[in-house]
């Protein structure tokens, strides 16, 4: 085993029964991957991807499914080994091309799509399982279990068997196995995506509310926007296993570099058009300052919110970013109602209007994409 | 219907008129099918009942059941079955857990090759088996004491084996019983989601405590099930015990039901010997339905993908070592035992170009006589039982997975019931019922045919059965709302999606029949011999070597079977249908 172990100082105790993690990862939980691949069968599934998450920083890995995501949250745990590239924890080397850590010295804790929760044992057994596996006294680890599963709100659960709990409970208790034995790195595999609709709502300021609690540095993985912008300080968006985009909630969907990470957060309208100047584009009769992003080529992507579209029965007068067209549909939502909206090229054109604004389709109206609102796409 | 609520509705009666009558047709067939599969079995165990419980002139009696405690002749037989069983079931467990767990969990060399090991111990038939080591470890004339003699140089009648004793013969059994603990095993461990392990790796427990705190608990039911079939099986053959005890002078309970039907027969007795290996099949094959079928173990499926392998680092050899010699015993010493007595003149000399020799083959193949019309008897009856039990089980399955039926719960139970009736006690009950009016089928193909059919129905019927329920009913739904009859899905939809589980279950009966001894042996005739009754026979008279070339011939068409019913059925996992 020994050999398995990368070069971090070791401390000078080491109890016979004890953990080995003392021996293993520093207490700063800061990770890092370095251009790390990994392919299967030739076809790469993680390709070459830079990240840097702080300390204490919860990040979600975004994507569709087959976006690389989950492998790398595999490759973060120990469970696949790189092709090439790193994963340092805190500092320390954990996986490269030569030696892999194995999973159980990594001072991680991982909640499975699947929960994976061991049916022979209770909620408490199970929670109990990892306290145990540090050698620690059975007082403290009844005190922390008891603990736990009242921040989890399963206390009066804790006698039951998996098999025996819904699947809330279920995941709950998934999280409270995870949560108790304080991890340096938090792992969280598509955690929600067996719940329904109103759970799921329920579970992702749940999980929030124990980050906030706690502070564990944790990769979250998901394919579900909902559920990245209410958890994530920091949000991930992979697409083939190459990551598109890295940000904060707001500055993935205020400011998209590239027409995945537009399209995929957040409904868009995407408008290709030729390029007149480097802030501008023309398409359709439209054309178009866009106050953010550079274009080069001849060709660009502008992007541009629903919402963000200005409707009126009326021209609005401004010298660019306004244009005549008509109203092809038009859907009550309650709080707004959602226009398709044809230019005269045939372009089309999604926006979400105030309530007040009702015209039938086959009329005319006039549409305003204010140059703030605008963004020129990386191809 | 009257004609007035006819002229009523007369459109929606003749909407109704076209599926119903075909139904009425199936039901037909289905109430047919399950007045057979109640006679099948009902009828021999009625008269088992009955003889176990009146005297000659049918008077009621208890005499028959009392001496099973009263009579050591009989007691003692029950008490060395239940010995050899139990230590069967153990050893099982205790041997084919460890490999299942090397084969499914770890980095060992060669897993694949044990697996194909395992398969060909797995259709051996025991009986072969156990002559096999009887040529090996026959106290005087077997190989590995005459090797022992020549390397100590010692004395004549010195030997280190036994193998007709009670431990040769728990020995022999646990060589072909472990398979079926293997394969239970591995299954579960296959299925197994490697998300339970990785969830014990990534809160700090080494991969030893995680096979140990997991792994084993979630394999544990699998293990006791196993141990029970292996017990089971161990309990209720007649081949291994009839080769290996008969010549040691102890009896099972098994040999034990066969001597009371030898000169002077004793059916009474026999009856009533039955009653407690029938009972004790019933009690445990409930108990090992309440073991695995507990939902207490379901999982949520999740990307569960594929179980990190365990790295045994310089254990891996041995760890392949020790396999490969386990492997040895059941396979590898046994079949060069029947190599060698097929192709030399006696057992004992050394294999060499003058000891070589063609003589059992001319024997078997020309101047003995019973070899050709046992192997025509055995043809015949393998594929009139194949066909029409493959044929009865998918009808049956149909009925009962679709719920087609009111007494679909009834049929399941006919159609599974077989399995608890030991091949020893059919042979009997089948010759309590048909030696005597009104039909007799006694001395006739007929006889053997209903045995087979009954004791191969349930495994063919599970088989197809769980084919049936891995097809999901919408997928019938969807052909029938475009206006296709069940009989047109039936050809359409269903057809092509079971042919190759079909197919398997057709192998396996006709691998099963060509194999199965303990009820021929109760119900040959000179003119109705198969092929593992000729074996017994010469197994009686001592002529090894014709022994091995017809048992080397048994198995080379086995396997050939074995290798088809993989490859179609391989060929068709993959199309399987399942909505996600």
């Amino acid at each position: 085993m020994a050999g398995e172990l990368p070069d971090v100082p070791r401390s000078a105790t080491v109890r016979q029964r004890s953990f080995p993690f003392d021996r293993c990862i520093p207490l700063m939980a800061k990770v890092e991957l370095v251009r790390l691949s990994k392919s299967y069968g030739g076809q790469p599934a993680v390709d070459g991807i830079d990240l840097e998450i702080p300390d204490g920083v919860l990040a979600c890995l975004l994507g569709p499914s087959g976006c690389g995501k989950t492998t790398t949250l595999r490759l973060i745990a120990g469970f696949v080994e790189p092709d090439t590239g790193e994963v340092r924890v805190g500092g320390a080397l954990l996986s490269s091309r030569e030696r892999t850590l194995a999973p159980e010295f990594r001072r991680m804790s991982m909640v499975f799509q699947s929960y994976a929760l061991w049916p022979h044992m209770t909620v408490a057994e199970n929670v109990a399982y990892g306290l145990r596996l540090r050698g620690m006294p059975r007082e403290e680890v009844r005190r922390r279990v008891d603990a736990i599963l009242s921040v989890t709100r399963l206390s009066t659960l804790s006698g039951r068997y998996p098999g025996e709990l819904s699947g809330g409970q279920q995941q709950r208790a998934a999280l409270a196995r995870a949560l108790a034995v304080e991890p340096q790195t938090l792992l969280l595999d598509e955690p929600l995506s067996n719940l329904d609709a109103n759970l799921r709502e329920e579970m992702r300021f749940e999980i929030r509310r124990l980050h906030d609690a706690y502070r564990y540095t944790t990769v979250y993985v998901t394919h579900d926007q909902a559920e990245a912008m209410t958890a994530a300080d920091l949000i991930v968006v992979m697409n083939g296993g190459r990551i598109e985009q890295a940000g904060s909630p707001q500055d993935i969907y205020q400011h998209p570099r590239s027409r995945f990470v537009a399209s995929f957060i957040g409904g868009t309208n995407i408008l290709e058009g030729e390029v007149l100047a480097r802030d501008t584009v023309a398409l359709d009769g439209l054309v178009l300052r866009c106050r953010e992003g550079e274009a080069e080529g001849e060709r660009a992507a502008v992007s541009i919110r629903h919402h963000e579209v200005q409707l009126s029965g009326e021209p609005f007068g401004a010298e660019t970013n306004g244009a005549a067209g008509t109203v092809v549909r038009q859907i009550y939502l309650g709080a707004h109602r959602d226009y398709l909206v044809a230019l005269a090229g045939g372009t089309q054109l999604r926006a979400s209007a105030p309530m007040e604004l009702d015209l039938a389709p086959g009329t005319s109206i006039y549409v305003y994409l204010p140059p703030e609102n605008c963004r020129l796409l990386a191809a | 219907m009257s004609s007035g609520e006819a002229l009523a509705t007369p459109g929606a009666a003749l909407a109704r008129a076209g599926p119903s009558s075909r139904l009425d047709i199936a039901g037909a067939v289905l109430v047919a099918c399950g007045l057979f599969l109640g006679l099948l079995v009902a009828l021999p165990l009625a008269w088992l009942a009955f003889f176990a419980l009146t005297d000659k002139d049918g008077a009621f009696t208890g005499a028959n059941l009392a001496r099973l405690v009263t009579d050591d002749s009989l007691a003692a037989p029950l008490r060395i079955s239940l010995i050899v069983a139990t230590s069967v079931g153990a050893i099982s467990a205790a041997v084919a857990a460890p490999i299942a767990w090397f084969v499914a969990r770890t980095d060992m060399p060669g897993r694949n090759l044990v697996r194909v090991l395992i398969t060909a111990s797995f259709v051996t038939p025991p009986f072969l088996g156990a002559i096999a080591w009887e040529i090996l470890a026959a106290p005087n004339s077997g190989l590995l004491n005459h090797w022992y003699r020549w390397l100590h140089d010692l004395p004549p009648f010195v030997h280190l084996f036994d193998i007709y004793t009670v431990a040769g013969l728990i020995f022999v059994d646990s060589c072909y019983a472990f398979p079926f603990v293997f394969v239970l095993v591995a299954n579960a461990l296959d299925r197994m989601p490697a998300d339970m392990e990785d969830a014990s790796a990534i809160l700090g427990a080494r991969p030893w405590r995680t096979a140990w705190r997991i792994t084993l608990p979630l394999a544990l039911p699998a293990i006791l099930a196993g141990m029970l079939v292996a017990f089971l099986r161990s309990l209720t053959l007649f081949g291994t015990p009839a080769i290996l005890a008969l010549p040691g002078n102890f009896h099972t309970i098994t040999t034990k039901i066969w001597s009371l039907f030898q000169y002077p027969p004793n059916p009474g007795l026999a009856a009533a010997a039955s009653i407690p290996l029938l009972l004790l099949t019933i009690v445990l094959l409930q108990v090992q339905n309440r073991v695995l079928g507990r939902r207490g173990y379901a999982v949520i499926a999740g990307k569960a993908g594929q179980a990190r392998l365990l790295r045994l680092k310089h254990w891996r050899w041995p760890a392949f070592g020790l396999c490969f010699l386990v492997l040895c015993l059941p396979i590898g010493l046994p079949y060069f035992a029947l190599l060698k007595a097929a192709i030399t003149t006696t057992i004992a000399e050394p294999l060499s170009l003058q000891t070589l020799t063609l003589k059992h083959v001319r024997f078997v193949l020309f101047e003995f006589s019973p070899t050709r019309l046992a192997f025509q008897n055995t043809v015949v009856l393998a594929v009139a039982t194949a066909t029409t039990g493959t044929a009865l089980a998918l009808v049956v399955s149909y009925a009962t997975a679709r719920r087609l039926v009111a007494g679909h719960r009834l049929l399941n139970f006919l159609a599974t019931a077989p399995i608890a009736v030991p091949g020893i006690v059919l042979g009997v009950g089948l010759f309590l019922a048909y030696t005597r009016g009104p039909v007799v089928l006694y001395g006739t193909l007929w006889i053997l045919f209903l045995a087979y059919l009954t004791i191969e129905l349930p495994a063919a019927y599970q088989q197809l059965q769980s084919a049936f329920r891995s097809i999901h009913p919408e997928l019938e739904e969807a052909g029938r709302l475009f206006g296709a009859g069940r009989m047109r899905i039936l050809r359409d939809i269903l057809a092509p999606l079971l042919k190759s589980g079909v197919i398997a279950a057709w192998c396996f009966i006709f691998i099963g029949v060509m194999r199965e001894l303990s009820a021929a042996v109760m119900l040959f005739t000179a003119q109705t011999k198969v092929i593992s009754v000729v074996i017994y026979d010469l197994n009686e008279s001592g002529d090894l070597g014709a022994i091995s070339v017809l048992g080397i011939a048994l198995l080379a068409v086995t396997f050939a079977i074995v290798y088809l019913a993989q490859r179609v059925g391989g060929a068709g996992i993959g199309r399987t249908a399942r909505p996600a």
